[in-house]
């Protein structure tokens, strides 16, 4: 009984300081910067809903979302079907250097971001790709693809050898195979890598701040930054560009996070 | 229905010095029912797939039909494989997975919808052709792995271990329809086992193999009466063949107190006298040798006995009937069928004619 107290409360407290901020920027987000100014934390006392519109037509965010929405599809796209396919190869076949190769690619994940990012720059400039959306969504695909292989490999290998054998005596070739058992069957697996990484590409803020200057090229988080001048920075719509980013990712979340979830956990394929 | 013939084959994996499977040469008949037989670790399995299509051959021929094959993938062989785990497509129907060979062929669908409803039937699961694998109970996996098999109406059926995994009444039931089903489909098969059961009573003929070799093949009684070697004469039969050290001198067979007549074959005066616990009798006529009783193990329809034989170093396994009397620590007389017993050489292990 105490122990079940105890779990509650530290669940409760967990879900003050996560949902917190959140609900903090979305009582701001109708709110005027003049009222948020006055008092930081009040509950809004009349609610501006005219800043959602306004921000969309009149600030770009039209354009913003358009431009996030289609980096962010063609990278989980790119992301997916190219790590499915690594993920399949590595799990699967025996070459040389398999496991070598496997290593490089994960050790990737461990870089931070800032310690390939002056590269990345010079060599999107090298190849006409700086400042366009092509480039970008290039440089998103190269830095999720460690982390979606690492992923869908261990998942993959996990798969039955038998199946493929009996496809293969099915009389199927290797291709179809793929994308005819491996595939159906790591299907938890892969909708976790899509929602992880449409949430992560869907904010991500340093790479597409360093690789685009063009305002029409924007995507959703450089919008913010819109709002941030030298001299004043306009909070209200700052908490207001927040709000028409997050959504699309909380609506993701709340319809998938149960095959998140199940993917995460997914253990023997019966 | 097809031959197939193995000329030599052979499997080396990289990187080791063994050979999994050396040399082993085997005619498969048409419509024969040939199991492979023998230990974990023997190559049966190995071979098997390296008939399927599944592992690279090393070097050796195989032909289907007289066909060289050796290079030809898996998927163009006209081979169906049965295996140990099923190998069920989790996330397709039963009809799903009964239909995907076919399709991959390009057979009509309307002559897909017929052999399937005709293979569920015929294996009594038309009921269960929309339920996905993880709704079957391990025997209906079973049928459906059979099913897929036979819906193909491949040249060669190949069977790794498919009864394994099935408890054991389950299995005896399985194994009457396998039977039943190669006489209805007349199509060759070859059947991997390490269940001797099963081998006998399925096989139109047995191979046995061991380390990689084929040690013999032959009828299944052919190879339980004849024995080419004490490999296969300790393999074959529960409880196996006794194998006792005997030495030949002047008058006969000398096993540790027991003098026997036999005449000598062979050069070396040193053999070892192979002879099954059916063809040692307990009785008081005449007996050969008094045994000291060790273990008495009644089993209902008969009972196993553990004799000691004075001089002996290996006990003497009798299978009796079940109205015998001897008990623990008594000694009782034993009488050897000589006539089915068999001589065989301590070193090179094989059969002495």
């Amino acid at each position: 009984m105490i122990s079940r107290a105890f779990l509650f409360a530290v669940v409760m407290i967990y879900t003050a300081f996560a949902a917190g901020p959140f609900l903090w920027v979305a009582t701001m987000s109708l709110r005027t910067t003049t009222e948020i100014s006055r008092d930081h934390y009040a509950w809004p006392e009349k609610l501006h809903w005219e800043k959602f519109p306004d921000a969309w037509f009149n600030s770009n965010y039209s354009v913003y979302f358009e431009n996030s929405l289609l980096v962010v599809i063609s990278a989980v796209i790119v992301l997916t079907v190219v790590g499915a396919m690594a993920a399949h190869c590595f799990a699967r076949y025996r070459f040389r250097l398999n496991r070598l190769a496997y290593f490089i690619i994960f050790s990737a994940i461990i870089f931070p971001p800032q310690i390939t990012i002056i590269a990345l720059f010079q060599i999107l400039v090298d190849y006409g790709l700086y400042n366009s959306l092509i480039g970008l969504t290039l440089v998103y695909i190269a830095v999720q693809l460690p982390l979606t292989v690492y992923i869908l490999e261990s998942f993959f290998a996990r798969i039955p050898a038998d199946l493929f054998d009996a496809a293969r005596m099915d009389g199927y070739p290797e291709w179809h195979i793929f994308w005819k058992v491996s595939l159906p069957i790591a299907l938890p697996a892969i909708a976790t890598t899509v929602i992880l990484n449409t949430i992560l590409l869907w904010n991500e803020f340093l790479y597409a701040v360093v690789l685009i200057t063009d305002e029409a090229k924007r995507t959703l988080p450089l919008g913010i930054q819109r709002f941030m001048g030298d001299q004043l920075e306009d909070v209200g719509m700052i908490a207001t560009g927040l709000m028409i980013a997050i959504i699309p990712v909380v609506i993701i979340y709340i319809f998938f996070s149960e095959k998140l979830i199940q993917g995460m956990t997914a253990g023997a394929i019966k | 229905m097809a031959t197939v013939s193995l000329k030599d084959l052979t499997k080396r994996y990289p990187n080791t010095d063994s050979l999994a499977v050396d040399a082993v040469n085997l005619n498969v008949e048409h419509g024969e029912f040939m199991v492979l037989l023998g230990p974990s670790g023997c190559g049966k399995s190995t071979t098997l797939r390296m008939i399927a299509g599944l592992e690279s051959i090393s070097s050796g021929h195989l032909s289907i039909d007289g066909k060289r094959v050796n290079d030809v993938p898996a998927k163009d062989r006209d081979i169906a494989m049965v295996f140990q785990s099923y190998a069920l497509y989790p996330h397709m129907s039963v009809f799903d997975n009964l239909a995907f060979g076919l399709r991959r062929r390009n057979v009509p669908k309307s002559e897909i919808d017929k052999r399937v409803s005709n293979v569920a039937a015929t294996l009594g699961m038309s009921e269960l052709l929309m339920r996905k694998p993880h709704a079957l109970s391990g025997g209906q996996r079973q049928r459906v792995a059979l099913g897929r098999a036979i819906v193909r109406d491949p040249k060669v059926f190949l069977f790794d271990e498919p009864l394994s995994n099935l408890d054991a009444a389950l299995r005896v039931g399985m194994r009457g329809e396998l039977i039943k089903l190669h006489h209805h489909l007349g199509a060759t098969m070859i059947y991997v086992t390490h269940d001797q059961v099963e081998a006998m009573t399925m096989g139109d003929r047995i191979c046995i193999m061991n380390g990689g070799k084929v040690v013999q093949i032959g009828a299944p009684l052919d190879v339980y009466r004849d024995p080419a070697d004490t490999f296969v004469a300790s393999f074959l039969g529960s409880p196996p063949t006794n194998l006792l050290p005997a030495v030949f001198n002047g008058a006969g067979l000398t096993v540790g107190e027991a003098k026997l007549p036999v005449t000598k074959r062979g050069t070396a005066d040193e053999v070892v006298l192979g002879i099954r616990p059916e063809d040692i009798r307990i009785d008081g006529a005449a007996p050969h040798v008094q045994g000291e009783v060790l273990a008495v193990e009644p089993l209902g329809a008969e009972t196993i006995v553990r004799f000691r034989i004075a001089g002996v170093s290996n006990d003497v396994l009798v299978r009796g009937p079940r109205t015998v009397t001897a008990r623990v620590g008594e000694r009782a007389p034993i009488t050897f069928d000589l006539a089915s017993a068999h001589l065989f050489d301590p070193i090179t292990t094989r059969r002495i004619e």
